[in-house]
């Protein structure tokens, strides 16, 4: 019996098949500026890397930017909210997680469920890039370095450099002046981990974590990140031993399980 | 007496020569990474523009981010003390002034005397700074000096939701993309900055009269929406309020406690 769980942020769109609970195919993609064509685009690549028709899945589940749209369109039976399906993703990949920090590319999240994966609380930004995968982008930019790139870069900084703003702007140009000063890449990256993660951990502890912590979404991919954030709040982070960026769409595809009466 | 009075901005570096306490020349150029160098040459033609020897000034004072790094300046003070003592001078009536500059917004109450009696600044966040219309100029390939003329011919300003300058440029792009005309979106940005500016003018609670100064005080359509939603009287700052900081500089005289 066939779930899926549809994940579109600002950045990049992902769904998750699964049959059961166990999972059968999954796409990212870049996100299209209207989130109904980019939601149609994974769902029919992951429907036809399992080779059966969208019409087979018995129940899904749409979250993220335009999750609503989605479900009006028809390409999902229900939506929650990104903060129900990665909190329970995580849950559902390591179930001792209580706190999962979900970085997105415009917002991040600080998430703890209870003992069954439901919400118990939450911290947001969405006002200030700072934080967000937004910040990172900007940062590889003007580095010249791929964003998937900047976190193995920081991790060879031999003499990281330390940003005194932390707003994306005033650190941009910050960079710039470590670049002309003539910083290596890798000092200037391992700055901006840092400086990303200050505010990551400021975020997280206004839902005061617990031990058991996660990191979700794109950011959670840059190893100098998870670094900085694990010292900055002295608690070591749950390996997931999955694709970060999947997890809402892991999360979403599980309630669609959970909730489509999987046996 | 004539004297000399830099201000070197995050975007611009400002020199002012006073006379009499009177503006005789002025000039605004770039910040760039070799301001400190330039400034010898520019002070020089700014004297010979006036008509008057670099001797015969009585003193140069410097201020602003860069002003620490002006090399020949007599004394270094403060921004905010600068701005208040232009305003003391030039717009006595002011008890409020709102410094505008590239990088940051300032509320400084002043007395009659030009003297700093409190302030508010917010320099840890570009929301509402000179950085804003920036980004605004680079994205539309749009002159600074345009932005405020594109403004004013707004149909149906085009209403910008985020603070953050990072988001706005988002929404910004978004709102190119899909056909909305240049001028309007400038004029939302405008209007942004303008109520970001009004909030922090909102905490100097006991002012009655306001004048705004510094680069951004400039964009008439900010300076709209800031006198719209401060419930004070405004005054304007009689001189290019982008020079207030520099001229301040030039009237301190360097005599309470900022020789250098």
């Amino acid at each position: 019996m066939y779930f899926a769980g549809i994940d579109v942020g600002s950045l990049t769109a992902e769904a998750i098949l699964l049959d059961g609970s166990r999972v059968v195919a999954s796409a990212t993609r870049a996100a299209r500026a209207n989130p109904l064509e980019s939601a149609r685009e994974v769902l029919g690549e992951v429907c036809r890397a399992r080779g059966i028709a969208p019409g087979e899945v018995r129940h899904t589940i749409s979250t993220g930017y335009g999750r609503e749209a989605i479900c009006a369109e028809g390409l999902a039976e229900e939506n929650l909210s990104e903060i129900s399906c990665h909190g329970y993703g995580a849950w559902c990949l390591v179930p001792r997680v209580r706190t999962i920090i979900d970085i997105g590319g415009q917002d991040a999240k600080a998430i703890v469920v209870d003992a069954d994966g439901g919400l118990d609380r939450f911290a947001m930004n969405d006002k200030c890039a700072a934080g967000t995968g937004h910040f990172l982008e900007h940062m590889g930019r003007t580095l010249e370095v791929e964003l998937g790139e900047l976190g193995r870069l920081a991790q060879s900084a031999r003499r990281p450099v330390h940003m005194t703003s932390r707003c994306t702007i005033f650190v941009e140009t910050e960079v710039l002046h470590f670049l002309q000063r003539g910083h290596c890449r890798a000092d200037i990256a391992a700055g901006v981990a840092d400086a990303l993660a200050e505010r990551v951990a400021a975020l997280a502890r206004r839902v005061h974590p617990s031990r058991e912590l996660a990191m979700t979404g794109g950011v959670a991919k840059n190893v100098a990140v998870r670094r900085e954030v694990e010292r900055r709040l002295g608690l070591p982070l749950v390996d997931l031993r999955f694709d970060p960026q999947l997890v809402g769409a892991y999360g979403a595809a599980r309630l669609a399980a959970q909730r489509g009466g999987n046996p | 007496m004539i004297s000399a009075g830099i201000d070197v901005g995050a975007t611009f570096t400002k020199l002012v020569l006073l006379g009499e306490d009177r503006l005789l020349a002025s000039q605004v150029v770039r910040t760039t990474g070799r301001v400190t160098e330039e400034l010898p040459g520019l002070l020089e033609a700014l004297c010979g523009e006036a008509g008057v020897d670099r001797s015969v000034l009585a003193y140069v004072g410097a201020t602003g981010t860069g002003g620490t790094q002006v090399v020949g300046a007599d004394f270094y003070e403060d921004e905010l003390t600068c701005v208040g003592a232009a305003v003391g001078y030039f717009a006595p009536d002011a008890e409020l002034a709102l410094q505008l500059g590239g990088q940051s917004i300032a509320a400084v109450r002043v007395n009659g005397e030009g003297e700093v009696i409190s302030f508010s600044r917010n320099d840890k966040c570009a929301a509402g700074t000179g950085r804003f219309l920036e980004m605004m100029s680079q994205r539309l390939h749009q002159p600074l000096a345009q932005l405020d003329a594109l403004a004013a011919q707004a149909t149906a300003p085009q209403d910008v939701s985020s603070q953050c300058v990072v988001f706005a440029e988002s929404e910004a792009i978004s709102h190119i993309n899909s056909g909305v005309p240049v001028p309007d979106i400038v004029a939302g940005i405008c209007a942004s900055i303008g109520r970001i500016v009004a909030s922090q003018g909102r905490r100097a609670r006991d002012a009655r009269r306001f004048t705004v100064t510094g680069g951004v005080a400039c964009f008439e359509s900010v300076v709209r929406v800031v006198r719209q939603r401060l419930a004070l009287d405004f005054v304007p700052f009689p001189e290019n309020p982008q020079l207030a900081a520099a001229l301040g500089a030039a009237l301190l005289e360097g005599d309470d406690g900022g020789q250098a």
